[in-house]
């Protein structure tokens, strides 16, 4: 089925499956991307993009087209990135007391180092930039993906995180200044 | 479109984050902006320093999915799509209610036992009584960020739309059980403004666990208007931030 998105959508609106289908068939990707880039795992991000779909599925009927039909799948996808991470975050918090009483042997590695294989697999850069994006707030990591990587403008990224444009761009702004304190230093040294 | 302003710093040049909006050629950046970069040597110094940053951040690539990724995403939605108009959790979500009652669960038995002077139970010998607050903390904190996930739903739920009310009723019924265990280790501890909220989010929730199966967009708006009238949104993030930040202290 060969639609425009706007016709898919519409059909989408009233039940109709296959429109929808086409709907995840193209976008499906973009979606990973964006999921990918908030959590660096591709299990996480796969599941995310499943979820993501199926929260689509559910509040197309709301689906009103003031923004796009991409920006607002980043959006559901930005929450369901963020839902996935505040419950790992949430399980790491309410076990670390546990650990803390076991005098855990490697309880002394500071929490983000980036394993052997992970250093050996990624480029210099990466090794920073992924811990230096961990320490973001959640709102500057979704902000900085969306701005950065996905391309998209302050006022969109405010449509998308339902937030007024002047905290979106000051989250772009404090996210971009974090991340040259963790990435120039690296930079100079290796030039 | 709301404008973007641009802001110079004191000294003539502009700032960091004046840069950045360049950078990213963000619509409402003057062009008198641009000139300066191309005139002023320091400004054009700072701005390759940003771009070549920023430009490195563009070297993380994520993995490129098959190329019947959408095919294969489809493939596994469209089951659980079938069941649109039935409850369907999602799977964390379920992990963190199961997860928070089991905690809940740990820290009532634990209290009870202290109260009742007898021996600990096993699990929580060893825990030292900061570690045990912590954990009570953020099994509060767990508990009303999940409160807050179904307030919000309610507040923006489409009343033209009745038929999704369903997944929010059980999800609310989820959430009065677990609210009476942490009300109940509360109890003991005499905790009494979150004690008084979880009266007051209990209360709330059993309306919706017990909103009518036919639901109007009246009903769904009468709600709505009670979620506002009592600032319960509100006093749940407060509280659940105040938890939270009480957690990671302890």
């Amino acid at each position: 089925m060969d639609l425009g998105d706007d016709i898919a959508i519409s059909r989408a609106r009233r039940g109709d499956r296959d429109a929808f289908r086409v709907l995840v068939e193209r976008h499906a990707r973009a979606v990973f991307r964006l999921a990918y880039r908030m959590t660096n795992s591709e299990t996480d991000a796969e599941d995310i993009v499943q979820e993501t779909f199926l929260r689509a599925w559910k509040q197309i009927a709301k689906f009103d087209g003031r923004a796009s039909f991409p920006t607002w799948l980043h959006r559901i996808c930005a929450n369901c990135s963020l839902d996935l991470i505040r419950a790992r975050k949430r399980k790491q918090e309410l076990h670390q007391p546990f650990e803390d009483e076991a005098s855990d042997p490697f309880s002394q590695i500071p929490a983000g180092s980036p394993s052997p294989e992970r250093l050996a697999q990624s480029s210099q850069i990466s090794a920073i930039l992924i811990p230096a994006l961990d320490s973001l707030s959640e709102m500057e990591r979704t902000a900085f993906v969306m701005r950065h990587y996905e391309g998209m403008g302050i006022e969109e990224i405010s449509e998308a995180l339902g937030v007024q444009p002047g905290a979106a761009k000051h989250s772009v702004f404090r996210a971009v200044q974090k991340l040259r304190r963790a990435l120039e230093p690296a930079m100079s040294a290796s030039r | 479109m709301s404008e973007i302003s641009v802001n110079h710093t004191g000294s003539g040049h502009l700032s960091d984050d004046d840069l950045v909006l360049l950078y990213y050629k963000e619509p409402g950046v003057p062009g008198a902006v641009r000139e300066h970069v191309l005139e002023c040597p320091q400004c054009a110094a700072s701005a390759e320093r940003l771009a070549r940053t920023l430009n490195a951040c563009d070297e993380w690539v994520p993995p490129e999915p098959e190329a019947d990724f959408g095919r294969s995403i489809w493939a596994q939605i469209a089951p659980q799509m079938a069941d649109r108009r039935r409850p369907r959790f999602s799977g964390w979500f379920k992990v963190a209610v199961a997860f928070a009652a089991t905690a809940a669960l740990l820290i009532v038995a634990f209290v009870a036992g202290r109260a009742t002077r007898g021996p600990a139970p096993s699990i929580t010998a060893g825990l030292s009584r900061q570690a045990r607050e912590r954990i009570l903390a953020i099994s509060l904190a767990d508990h009303l960020d999940r409160v807050e996930m179904l307030l919000t739903e309610v507040s923006n739920a489409d009343d033209t739309d009745v038929s999704q009310f369903q997944d929010n009723r059980l999800r609310a019924q989820d959430l009065v059980d677990e609210g009476r265990l942490m009300r109940q280790t509360l109890a003991r501890s005499g905790e009494s403004a979150t004690l008084s909220l979880l009266d007051e989010v209990e209360r709330f929730m059993l309306e919706v666990a017990n909103a009518p199966e036919q639901m109007t967009p009246e009903d769904v708006r009468e709600l709505r208007g009670r979620i506002g009238s009592g600032s319960l949104l509100f006093k749940v993030r407060i509280i659940e931030s105040n938890l939270r930040t009480e957690g990671q202290r302890s």
